[in-house]
């Protein structure tokens, strides 16, 4: 179970609306390598993770993406608060605001709605492992391309520290991998699926 | 920034010290070093936190601190209203 804290992971205060901002943030929120994609990716792969460890390292980086995806709502709020009916036309808002107006609403910035394609959970460790390593750098180079395209301090301050958090979750992953590789037959990690077959790793006859 | 501010502040950077040695811990279980570290942040933060709910009441975390005759869970600002005041 989940037990909720009532504050950020990193403070967001926003003091100037700019719903052309918001709609290209809105991508962290409901796009493919967004923070809903990295949660439910990493609490679904849990599942068939057989080393204790990574069931936990999957479980606090699946808990702390939660909170990113808070973080990028709470900005999409903020960005979108008090706007004037001429804001909403001149910044291309408007394509959202038919459909939302001002609330908050998984899509990526090309307007399409989040969709489970944007994960996957192999069911075999070493191709999850790859995914979420390969995500974490997705994320951080749409981070990067946010951070291009933003300038006030205000939005940049959060986007920033998301993008160091894409960074540390990628080292912990490859840590995790290492960890999950140096349990098998270094000779032939593929030699049988310890997320499926049991027994499986060093000694072990494989099928 | 005002006092309380401020020394939230610091409590949430000790809140973030506590997660990030506990993802790094997550793949180095044995790192004596680490886990030294992340005790001392939370007996550190403990002493934070007792300071601050001294002076200002209760540091809510949870709908489990909540004391009284209220239920004050709704009351407190929720984290996503900021307001220039704040």
């Amino acid at each position: 179970m989940w037990q909720y804290q009532k504050k950020l992971q990193f403070p967001v205060h926003i003091k100037n609306p700019d719903p052309k901002a918001a709609k290209i943030i809105i991508t962290q929120y409901g796009g493919p390598d967004g923070e809903m994609s990295a949660s439910l990716r990493y609490l679904s792969q849990r599942y068939s993770m057989p080393y204790n460890d990574l069931k936990g390292l999957l479980t606090d980086i699946g808990t702390e993406e939660l909170a990113h995806f808070e973080m990028i709502a709470a900005m999409v709020h903020q960005l979108t608060r008090s706007m004037t009916e001429e804001e909403i036309k001149r910044s291309g808002f408007d394509t959202y605001f038919v459909d939302h107006t001002a609330g908050v609403y998984p899509v990526a910035a090309s307007g399409a709605p989040w969709n489970a394609s944007y994960i996957q959970s192999k069911g075999d460790l070493i191709a999850d492992l790859h995914e979420d390593m390969g995500a974490e750098q997705k994320a951080r180079a749409t981070y990067e391309n946010l951070l291009r395209l933003i300038d006030d301090p205000d939005i940049r301050e959060p986007l920033k520290f998301l993008r160091e958090r894409e960074i540390v979750h990628y080292q912990r992953f490859g840590e995790g991998l290492r960890l999950a590789t140096d349990r098998l037959n270094s000779k032939n990690f593929y030699a049988c699926n310890p997320s499926f077959d049991t027994p499986c790793g060093k000694g072990t006859t494989c099928p | 920034m005002s006092d309380k501010n401020r020394l939230l502040q610091r409590i949430h950077a000790y809140d973030f010290t506590i997660l990030e040695l506990g993802l790094f811990l997550d793949t180095h279980t044995d790192n004596a070093r680490a886990l030294s570290a992340r005790q001392q942040a939370q007996a550190e933060r403990a002493e934070l936190v007792c300071e601050y709910e001294e002076k200002y009441g209760p540091y809510i975390l949870t709908s489990d601190d909540v004391a009284g005759d209220r239920w004050s869970w709704v009351d407190h600002p929720w984290p996503w209203d900021y307001r220039r005041e704040d």
